[in-house]
């Protein structure tokens, strides 16, 4: 048999294949993600040249208002969601994780809003939460209760974490359905046998088994926290670009595109890379500590 | 026979225009009605100018000026393109607009008959670096059937902002009986200071905001009692439909058919002329300072780095002449800014029946809308902090002290 290897010009093809897919990430990711922090070291309009600031667009953030109130949103966001995400999506998967009839369906209905557009479900979203002819409130008004300002001030955050779990459910459950199913059935039998409990099963069987799922479902989850965006436009928008309850990500395009504060929109861009690459690797500590025991 | 002689030697004679040696862009904001419009006028200015094409480019407001910056920085700016007056000194004091002042000298009286109050806006130390292309004042509309139903007498201009506040009370209704309002009193954007919260702090005696200073003036004692007078009416008489509430209808109030009165500029004549309802207009209501509206202009500049600014300069200049001024003066989208035109027959007798003139006459007692380095961050900054108070989230004078707070920020950052 012949080795997998590519031999001698191979290796140029190899090479000449793979050039596509490495220039793009190369110049599109990972060029940008550099020129991103060049430019957060500069102040620019997009319409003079770029002029060296130091590290004076850092040094701002803290006293600039609404850059303050967007991160603040966008912890909170991802406090509410990420743990929400996981946790759900892990307690389907193992709800759909067993023999029943219909099972197939089930699974299409949770996985359905994944592959479904964000603006147009978003948009039924605000129909559910519309004031006065919503779904939601409709409800309350049978029961005789009063009807709530779902997208208001107050509750404009947990309703968006709703929107955006529900949005993410079905991703998630895959993932953990595959984690699920890869755990050798004789585990669980074993156990039995020794008269484990249903919660001594889920304790030292199924949770340590699903670590690397868990693992990269919340790394993921976190990522798409800090980057939600399309779910809080369309239920938040408001004038100018702007929300009602604005996130970082809001905040990066109006200094960039609309407000000529490029080097400013690029220190905030950098701000956020900087929080995910941080939760990463406490991430990945957690899991290096867990595998450890 | 002679028909297809005819033909074929206009065909010939029309040729040239296709292989013109010069293309030029002109971009602007707007609906495909208006390309639509401004294909008309570039037509007959290379009919007019031949050897010279120019190529029309429309997007919606919010992508415009995306668009605008991403080319700008790619080194491929439009030739020709349209600007807010409040915008214009973002981009001018940035030094990628074309002085037109070398042009202008060249061209005895171009200035002549141009309504003063719209040129003032692109006026500069150095000279004009644009010019207004057309202008909008902003009127009250009302919707006469919904009068009509309630028996209510027609707006009048002896009107103050109370009458209206009363008024609008009594058409906010529950029409089907179900508990909930469907039919609200009046309607207006309150996030830009030009459609309706400039006109009333200006009405009630106080003023928006001084820029060589880097003052935000709006919670002065008399510009509270404007925001407080318009938050009562939204939260205390709920006469206007929250953002919320909205919503479940559109984005314009007027236009939905949900509310009685509406405020808005010339711009929404052309959506507004085939509604079902019956509709029309009436001056802005007097406050106790008198009475106030806005003026805006959208004007034409020309980008440093045009590679044809002399054909960039000749259309500009065809566009703002009286025949591009009658042709866009049918459109019926905005004002044109020569009087000759705007008080003539192709202004005053659009196809949608109302007082044209009523738009040109509030120029008596208009204020133009502030234009400064900084206008539409500053615009945000107070237009968010102004979204509290009218979702009922902040009292008016803590809305209003954020709003300066954050609007004085963006004014010392673009001193």
């Amino acid at each position: 048999m012949g080795s997998l290897r590519p031999m001698g010009s191979e290796r140029w093809w190899v090479l000449a294949f793979l050039l596509p897919t490495l220039a793009g990430l190369l110049l599109a990711s990972f060029g940008s993600i550099l020129a991103t922090l060049a430019l957060s070291f500069t102040d620019w309009d997009l319409l003079t040249s770029p002029v060296s600031a130091g590290l004076s667009n850092y040094a701002d953030l803290p006293s600039d208002r609404l850059f303050m109130k967007a991160l603040w949103n966008t912890l909170a966001f991802a406090a509410l969601y990420v743990p929400m995400t996981v946790v759900l999506s892990m307690l389907i998967a193992m709800g759909l994780n067993r023999p029943i009839a219909g099972i197939g369906w089930f699974r299409v209905m949770f996985f359905l809003p994944a592959v479904c557009s964000p603006t147009a479900t978003g948009l039924l979203w605000q129909w559910i939460y519309a004031p006065d002819s919503g779904v939601l409130n409709a409800g309350l008004s049978l029961v005789g209760a009063d009807s709530v300002n779902w997208l208001g001030p107050r509750m404009a955050l947990y309703s968006v974490v709703i929107v955006n779990v529900w949005g993410a459910i079905g991703s998630g459950m895959i993932i953990f359905l595959a984690g699920l199913q890869a755990i050798p059935k004789e585990f669980y039998e074993v156990t039995r046998l020794d008269g484990a409990t249903a919660w001594q099963r889920l304790r030292f069987v199924t949770l340590p088994a699903l670590a690397p799922s868990i693992f990269f479902q919340s790394v993921l989850t976190t990522i798409n926290a800090f980057q939600a965006f399309d779910y809080i436009f369309v239920l938040t928008r408001s004038g100018n670009g702007n929300s009602t309850m604005p996130t970082l990500v809001f905040s990066i395009y109006r200094n960039g595109f609309r407000f000529f504060r490029m080097g400013d929109a690029a220190a905030q861009a950098i701000v956020l890379t900087a929080m995910i690459l941080l939760l990463t690797l406490i991430y990945f500590r957690i899991e290096k500590k867990w595998g450890e025991q | 026979m002679k028909l297809l002689y005819g033909t074929v030697l206009s065909l010939l004679l029309s040729a040239p225009a296709s292989w013109a040696d010069t293309e030029i862009t002109y971009q602007f904001w707007g609906s495909p009605q208006e390309v639509e419009a401004w294909n008309a006028v570039a037509r007959s200015f290379e009919a007019e100018h031949p050897g010279i094409k120019v190529n029309v480019e429309a997007s919606d407001w919010d992508s415009y000026w995306e668009k605008l910056k991403v080319k700008m920085a790619g080194g491929t700016p439009p030739d020709v393109f349209a600007m807010d007056a409040p915008l214009y000194k973002d981009w001018q004091s940035r030094g990628v607009l074309l002085n037109l002042q070398p042009y202008i000298d060249k061209e005895k009286g171009i200035l002549d008959g141009v309504y003063p109050i719209t040129l003032k806006a692109y006026e500069t130390p150095e000279g004009y670096f644009g010019l207004p292309r057309d202008f909008q004042t902003i009127v009250l509309h009302y919707n006469k059937d919904m009068f009509d139903a309630a028996g209510v007498a027609y707006p009048t201009d002896s009107w103050t902002w109370d009458d209206l506040r009363a008024t609008a009370a009594k058409l906010t209704l529950d029409k089907n009986g179900d508990g909930k309002t469907d039919q609200w009193g009046f309607w207006a954007e309150a996030y830009d200071m030009e459609p309706l919260w400039g006109a009333l702090v200006w009405a009630f005696g106080g003023d928006v905001v001084d820029p060589p200073a880097g003052k935000t003036l709006i919670s002065s004692p008399e510009a509270t009692a404007a925001f407080q007078f318009l938050s009562d009416m939204w939260l205390t008489d709920k006469s206007l439909p929250t953002q919320l509430q909205l919503q479940q209808y559109g984005t314009d109030g007027f236009y939905a058919g949900i509310a009685a009165m509406g405020v808005s500029g010339h711009w929404t004549v052309p959506d507004y002329s085939p509604l079902a309802f019956k509709w029309d207009i009436a001056p802005m209501p007097k406050g106790p300072a008198g009475r106030a509206t806005s003026v805006n202009s959208a004007g034409f500049v020309i980008a440093k780095g045009s590679k044809h600014p002399d054909e960039a300069w000749a259309f500009a200049k065809y566009a703002f002449g009286e025949k591009g001024q009658t042709e866009l003066a049918k459109i019926g989208l905005a004002i044109p800014v020569r009087q000759a035109i705007a008080e003539g027959p192709a202004y005053l007798q659009q196809t949608t029946k109302i007082d044209h003139s009523l738009f040109v006459k509030a120029l008596d007692y208009a204020k133009p809308k502030p234009v400064f380095k900084g206008y539409e961050e500053w615009s945000s900054a107070v237009g968010d902090a102004l979204t509290m108070i009218w979702s009922g989230e902040m009292e008016v004078a803590d809305g209003l002290a954020e709003a300066v707070a954050n609007g004085d920020d963006v004014l010392a950052r673009n001193k």
